[in-house]
C-alpha cells in the first residue's frame, strides 16, 4: 500500500481550508449543470446531426434547404450509397476492419513492450533512442511516402494490407509508445520492486504487474488506433490501388467530384454508416477507461 | 540535448543509487521497435534528408543542388507566411484545446449521472474531424448560410462567409481543432483513473476545497499525462494538414490565410513536383518541432512529477 | 555500448541510401508499342481515372465490354477522387510503378510528358487509330509535336442562365448572341435589385483558367506564348480583375466571402445549383449536373463580347485525355484498349458525354439521339459557338496555375492588392514556376 507521505509529490491539503459559503440545494445545481452540458453537447453535435438529417434528404435538397427540418424521408440514400461503388459498401468496411484489427494488435503488443523498456529499464543510450523515437513522428508523411513506397514496392507489398499493418507491429507509432511510457511512469515503482524481490524477471513483471495496471492506457491505445486507422486516408490511398482492396475512407472519397454533381445523399449516408463502428468502439472502449487502479485498488 | 537529461532522472530519482543497467532485457523489449526503425522508418527519413539537397521532380532522378533549397527559403514569402499562420495556429489552438479537454475530463470523470452519454457526445465530433464530409459540415456552421449567421441574423447582424474571409478563416480552423478535443480528453480521463480515490477522500476529510484538491492532487498526479498531451498536441498542431486541406479545398486559402506549413510543403511536393524543396521544408519543420519538444522536456523538470 | 549505436546508425543510413538510389534508378523503359498485340497469354493492365461514383459505374461497364472481346486481358480499374488521384499518380510514377493507362488532365499533361513519364502515342499508331478524331482536338494532346495524349472529349467555356429566376423577377435578358460584358453587368444589376438581394445577378468567376483564357483571347492576347512563357499583358489581366471587382462592389455579384466560399465548394453548392444566382459560368458539359442540382430551367448562353471581337475568346478544351505510361510493360495492349475507349461505338454508347462530348466525329454523330435534353444542349452548344485555335497546353511547371489564379482573385476581391499589382504578381509567380521546372 502506497502511503501518501511517501509519494514524490508532497500533498499538502491543509493549506487553504474551504471557506464557509452559501450552498444551493443539490437538485438546482445538478439541473443547471445538466442543462448547460446538454446545450453544449447540442452545439457540439450540430454538424453531426446535420449530416444525419442530410443523409435522409433527396440529393438536390441537401444544399437548398437550410436547417434540420426534414420534409420527407429519403431512406433510399442508404441503399443507393451501399451499392454505388464497384463493391457493396460492406466490402470496404470489412477491409477497413481487417486493417484496424491488425493495427490494434500491432500497437498493443509492440508499443507496450517498447514503452516498458523506456519507462522501467536502464540501458545504454536510452535518452538518445528516446529522442530518435520522437523524431520519427516529426516529419510529415508527404516527404516520406515516396521512399516508403519504394521499400514496400520492392517487397511486393503494394496492394496488400501489409504496408499498413506491419509498421504497427514494429512499434513505429511513437505516439502510443510515449503515451504508455507516461502511464507506466505513473505507476508506483514499489510494485515492481516487490515483484522483483519475489524473484520475478522482466517478462513476468511486464505481463503480470504492469500490463494489468495500465488497462486505461491500453484501452486508449485501442480506441485511438481503431479510430485513426479507420479514418486514415493518405497511406491507404497510396498503398491500396485495386478497388477490391479499398477501405472506407478511400471509398468515401470516390463519391465526391467537385466538378460534377456528387451523390451527397449517398455520401452522407455512407459516412453515417461508417461512423457507427468507430462510435461503437468508443462506447465499448470507454468502459475500460473507467477500470483503472482507482477502482481496482493497489495490490 | 540537456532537455533529454530529464529522462535520466528515471534512474536517479529520489536520490537513490542508479539502477543497474539491463541492456539485454531492454534490447529484447525494444526488438520490434529496433526492427521497425531499421527496416521501415530510418530509410525514408535518411532519404528525405538526402533529397533536401537535390532538385527532385518525382519523375526524373534527383539532381544534387547543394544548398540551393536552403537559400531559397530565405526569400520564399509564402514560406514565411505559412510559418506565421502555423505559429498562430499552434499557440492559440493547443492551449484552448487542452483546457477544454482537461476541463471536461474532470467534469466527466465521476459523480455525474449520464456520464457515458456526455463523454460520447463530446467525443463524437473527433470521429468526424478528418473525414471528407467535414468541409461541408463546417460550412453549415461558418458558411454564408450557416448556423452562426442564422443566429446573428436573429439579432439583426449581417453575416458573411466566415471560412472564406481571410480575416476570419484561420479562426474557424482553430475552432475546428478545439471542437475535436475528444482525443486529449480521453487521454486525460484515462490518466485520472490512475489517481487513487483515497487521496481525494483524505483531502475531503481535511476540509480541502475542490480547487485545492485540483491544484494539490489532480495537477501533480496528472502532470505526466498533461505533459504528454502538451508535447504531442504541439507536434500534431505543427503538422496539422487534413482539416485545413479539406476545408480550404487544398489551397490554404482564402489568400493564404490558412496556409499551414504542411499544406505549403504538400503543394510544393505534389502539385508543383518540387519534392527536393519539400523535403528541405520538412527538415526545417523537424528542427522547429524538435526545438519546441526539447524546450518542453526542459521545462518539464519544473512541473512534471513522476512516481519513480 | 556507443559502438552499438554507431553500428545501427550505419545500418539505417545504408537503408536510406538504398531507398534514395532506388529513386535514381527509375529511368527503366517499357515494352515496344509497335509490337503485335498478345491475344494468347494473359495480359494484365492497370487503368486509372478520377471521378465520381457515376463515372466509376460507366467505366466498369466499358471494361466488361472490352474483356468480352479480348478474353486474355485483365483490366484493373483503379478509381480515385481528384486530389487523391494526383497524389497517387505522382507517387507511383516516382516509384516506377505507374498504371498502364492514365486519365490525364490538361494542367498536368506537359508536366508528365516533358519529363518522360508518358508514351508517345505516335509509336503505337498501328493499334491506336486517330483518323476519326477532329484534328483540332488531337492538337490539344501534343507536347513538343508529339502526341502524348488523346482527348476523351471536348468542352467549351460558357455562361448559364436560370430561366425561371429571370422570369420570376421580370427581367429580360439581352440578345445573348451579341451581348457585351456591359450588358451582363446591367442585367445582373437588374436581377440583384429586383430580388432585393435574395438572388444575386451574377456568380463571380476568376478561379478557373477558362475565364482568363477567354478574356485574354477576346482581346487578341493569350495566357502563354507558343514556347510556353507567360504572355498575358499585365494591363489586360488588370482589366479582368477590375471587372470582377466592379461587379462585386456594385452588388452584381455576391460579396467576396460568399463568392469565394462557393468557388471552393463543390458544384452542388454553387449559386447556380442552389438557385441563389441567376447567371454564372460553367463548362458546357456541366449543364446536366447544374440542372439536376438546381431543379429549375437552366440554359447555356454564349460568352459576352464574342460578337464584338475579331478573335473569338471561345475554344474547345479537352475535358480530359487518355495517355499511356512510358514504362508500361504492355504498351501495344494498352494502346488497343485506348483505341477501344476512343473509337468503338459500344464504348461510346456507355460513356456518352461523361468525359466530355466525344472528339470522335462518328461516335458523336451516333450519340445525339441517345442523349438527355441537357446533354444534347451541351453537345449542340459546341456546334453553335465560333471558336479559335485552342490555347497552348499548360506548360511544364504551371500545373499550379488555378491555385495561383484563385489566390490573386481573392486578394483583388478583398482589396488586398489592386488589379494592377495582382496582374504583375500573378505573371511573375507563374513565370517563376515555369522557369523552375
Amino acid at each position: 500500500m502506497t502511503d501518501l507521505k511517501e509519494r514524490a509529490v508532497p500533498i499538502d491539503t491543509t493549506g487553504d481550508p474551504a471557506p464557509p459559503r452559501f450552498v444551493l440545494p443539490g437538485w438546482i445545481t445538478s439541473t443547471v449543470k445538466h442543462a448547460a452540458l446538454i446545450l453544449f453537447a447540442l452545439v457540439m453535435l450540430y454538424p453531426v446531426i446535420w449530416m444525419v438529417v442530410s443523409s435522409l434528404r433527396p440529393n438536390n435538397e441537401i444544399f437548398r434547404s437550410p436547417g434540420l427540418v426534414l420534409d420527407s424521408l429519403q431512406v433510399s440514400n442508404y441503399s443507393t450509397g451501399w451499392n454505388a461503388l464497384a463493391e457493396p459498401f460492406g466490402h470496404y468496411m470489412l477491409n477497413s476492419a481487417l486493417v484496424v484489427l491488425g493495427c490494434i494488435v500491432g500497437n498493443l503488443v509492440s508499443c507496450s513492450m517498447a514503452a516498458y523498456a523506456f519507462a522501467r529499464l536502464e540501458f545504454s543510450g536510452k535518452k538518445w533512442w528516446f529522442a530518435i523515437m520522437l523524431m520519427t513522428i516529426m516529419l510529415p508523411i508527404h516527404v516520406l511516402i515516396v521512399p516508403q513506397y519504394i521499400i514496400f514496392s520492392n517487397l511486393g507489398w503494394v496492394n496488400t494490407f501489409l504496408p499498413l499493418i506491419v509498421p504497427k507491429l514494429l512499434a513505429t507509432d511513437a505516439f502510443f509508445v510515449f503515451l504508455m511510457v507516461q502511464f507506466i511512469r505513473g505507476l508506483p515503482r514499489e510494485l515492481d520492486e516487490a515483484a522483483r524481490i519475489d524473484g520475478a524477471g522482466h517478462p513476468r513483471i511486464f505481463l503480470q504487474v504492469i500490463l494489468p495496471l495500465m488497462l486505461p492506457a491500453l484501452a486508449t491505445t485501442t480506441i485511438f488506433t481503431f479510430i485513426w486507422t479507420w479514418n486514415d486516408f493518405f497511406s491507404q490511398l497510396i498503398y491500396l490501388t485495386d478497388p477490391q482492396m479499398y477501405t472506407v475512407p478511400v471509398a468515401l472519397r470516390s463519391f465526391v467530384d467537385a466538378t460534377v454533381a456528387t451523390s451527397w445523399g449517398s455520401m452522407f449516408a455512407m459516412s453515417v454508416v461508417s461512423l457507427l463502428p468507430i462510435f461503437l468502439a468508443f462506447l465499448v472502449g470507454q468502459r475500460y477507461l473507467i477500470k483503472g487502479i482507482a477502482t481496482t485498488g493497489i495490490k | 540535448m540537456s532537455a533529454l537529461g530529464e529522462l535520466q532522472r528515471l534512474g536517479t530519482s529520489k536520490g537513490g543509487p542508479p539502477r543497474k543497467r539491463d541492456n539485454k532485457a531492454a534490447f529484447l523489449f525494444l526488438l520490434p521497435w529496433f526492427a521497425g526503425l531499421l527496416l521501415i522508418t530510418a530509410g525514408p527519413i535518411v532519404a528525405s534528408l538526402a533529397l533536401s539537397f537535390t532538385d527532385y521532380n518525382l519523375i526524373q532522378p534527383p539532381e544534387f543542388n547543394g544548398l540551393d533549397n536552403i537559400n531559397r527559403m530565405f526569400s520564399d514569402e509564402r514560406l514565411h507566411r505559412s510559418l506565421g499562420v502555423t505559429f498562430i495556429y499552434v499557440f492559440v489552438s493547443v492551449p484552448l484545446q487542452l483546457i477544454a479537454a482537461l476541463g471536461l475530463a474532470i467534469l466527466l470523470d465521476r459523480g455525474l449521472r449520464g456520464l457515458a452519454f456526455y463523454r460520447s457526445a463530446f467525443y463524437l465530433p473527433s470521429l468526424l474531424g478528418s473525414s471528407v464530409a467535414i468541409a461541408v459540415l463546417w460550412r453549415q456552421i461558418f458558411g454564408a448560410e450557416g448556423l452562426l449567421n442564422q443566429i446573428l441574423g436573429i439579432f439583426g447582424i449581417a453575416g458573411k462567409g466566415w471560412i472564406s474571409d481571410p480575416d476570419t478563416a484561420l479562426s474557424t480552423l482553430i475552432v475546428l481543432n478545439v471542437w475535436t478535443f475528444g482525443a486529449p480528453m480521453v487521454i486525460f480521463l484515462a490518466g485520472l483513473r490512475q489517481i487513487p480515490v483515497m487521496y481525494y477522500e483524505a483531502a475531503s476529510v481535511d476540509g480541502a476545497s475542490r480547487w485545492t484538491q485540483f491544484r494539490k492532487i489532480t495537477v501533480p498526479l496528472l502532470s505526466p499525462i498533461i505533459f504528454f498531451n502538451l508535447v504531442l498536441q504541439i507536434i500534431h498542431a505543427f503538422q496539422s494538414f487534413t482539416q485545413a486541406f479539406v476545408v480550404s479545398g487544398g489551397t490554404g486559402g482564402p489568400s493564404d490565410s490558412t496556409l499551414f506549413y504542411t499544406l505549403y510543403l504538400y503543394e510544393r511536393g505534389f502539385s508543383r513536383f518540387d519534392m527536393g524543396y519539400a523535403s528541405a521544408l520538412a527538415w526545417l519543420l523537424l528542427i522547429i518541432i524538435a526545438g519546441f519538444t526539447a524546450i518542453n522536456f526542459w521545462a518539464a523538470k519544473r512541473w512534471v512529477f513522476y512516481d519513480d | 555500448m556507443s559502438n552499438g549505436i554507431s553500428r545501427r546508425n550505419v545500418l539505417s543510413i545504408a537503408a536510406g541510401v538504398g531507398a534514395a538510389s532506388a529513386l535514381a534508378a527509375c529511368g527503366g523503359s517499357g515494352g515496344d508499342a509497335a509490337a503485335a498485340v498478345n491475344t494468347e497469354t494473359p495480359v494484365t493492365l492497370r487503368f486509372t481515372w478520377w471521378g465520381s461514383d457515376a463515372r466509376h459505374k460507366r467505366t466498369a461497364q466499358v471494361i466488361e465490354l472490352f474483356k468480352s472481346k479480348y478474353p486474355n486481358f485483365t483490366i484493373n480499374g483503379e478509381f480515385k477522387d481528384w486530389n487523391g488521384y494526383w497524389d497517387s499518380l505522382a507517387t507511383t510514377v516516382a516509384a516506377n510503378d505507374a498504371p498502364d493507362i492514365i486519365q490525364m488532365d490538361e494542367m498536368y499533361l506537359a508536366s508528365y510528358a516533358e519529363r518522360g513519364a508518358l508514351l508517345d502515342l505516335g509509336t503505337a499508331s498501328n493499334h491506336l487509330k486517330t483518323a476519326d478524331i477532329e484534328s483540332t482536338a488531337l492538337d490539344t494532346g501534343k507536347v513538343d509535336g508529339k502526341q502524348y495524349a488523346i482527348p476523351t472529349g471536348l468542352t467549351a467555356y460558357s455562361f448559364v442562365v436560370n430561366e425561371d429566376l429571370i422570369k420570376q423577377y421580370n427581367v429580360t435578358l439581352p440578345d445573348t448572341e451579341t451581348w457585351s460584358w456591359e450588358d451582363l453587368r446591367a442585367v445582373g444589376d437588374q436581377i440583384s435589385k429586383a430580388s432585393g438581394g435574395k438572388v444575386i445577378g451574377v456568380q463571380s468567376w476568376g478561379f478557373d483558367t477558362g475565364s482568363v483564357n477567354v478574356w485574354l483571347r477576346q482581346q487578341g492576347a493569350s495566357l502563354y506564348s507558343p514556347d510556353g512563357k507567360v504572355a498575358a499583358p499585365p494591363a489586360l489581366l488588370a482589366g479582368y480583375w477590375q471587372y470582377l471587382l466592379d461587379l462585386a462592389k456594385a452588388g452584381v455579384s455576391p460579396q467576396p466571402s460568399i463568392t469565394i466560399e462557393r468557388a471552393a465548394a463543390a458544384l452542388d453548392q454553387s449559386g447556380m445549383a442552389t438557385n441563389t444566382t441567376a447567371i454564372g459560368t460553367a463548362w458546357n458539359t456541366q449543364l446536366t449536373s447544374y440542372q439536376a442540382a438546381s431543379g429549375q430551367n437552366l440554359r447555356l448562353i454564349k460568352i459576352p463580347g464574342e460578337s464584338k471581337v475579331g478573335t473569338p475568346g471561345a475554344y474547345y478544351k479537352p475535358s480530359m485525355y487518355w495517355s499511356i505510361s512510358s514504362r508500361s510493360k504492355h504498351p501495344a495492349e494498352a494502346a488497343v484498349f485506348v483505341d477501344f475507349l476512343l473509337n468503338s461505338q459500344e464504348a461510346g454508347d456507355v460513356l456518352l458525354t461523361d468525359r466530355g462530348v466525344p472528339g470522335n466525329k462518328t461516335i458523336r454523330a451516333a450519340l445525339a439521339p441517345k442523349l438527355t435534353a441537357t446533354d444534347k444542349a451541351a453537345a449542340d452548344y459546341l456546334d453553335a459557338i465560333k471558336v479559335g485555335p485552342a490555347p497552348r497546353v499548360t506548360p511544364n511547371g504551371a500545373s499550379g496555375i488555378e491555385a495561383i489564379l484563385k489566390r490573386h482573385s481573392e486578394e483583388v476581391l478583398f482589396e488586398r492588392k489592386t488589379p494592377q499589382a495582382a496582374a504583375e504578381s500573378f505573371i511573375k509567380e507563374l513565370q517563376t514556376e515555369i522557369d523552375a521546372a
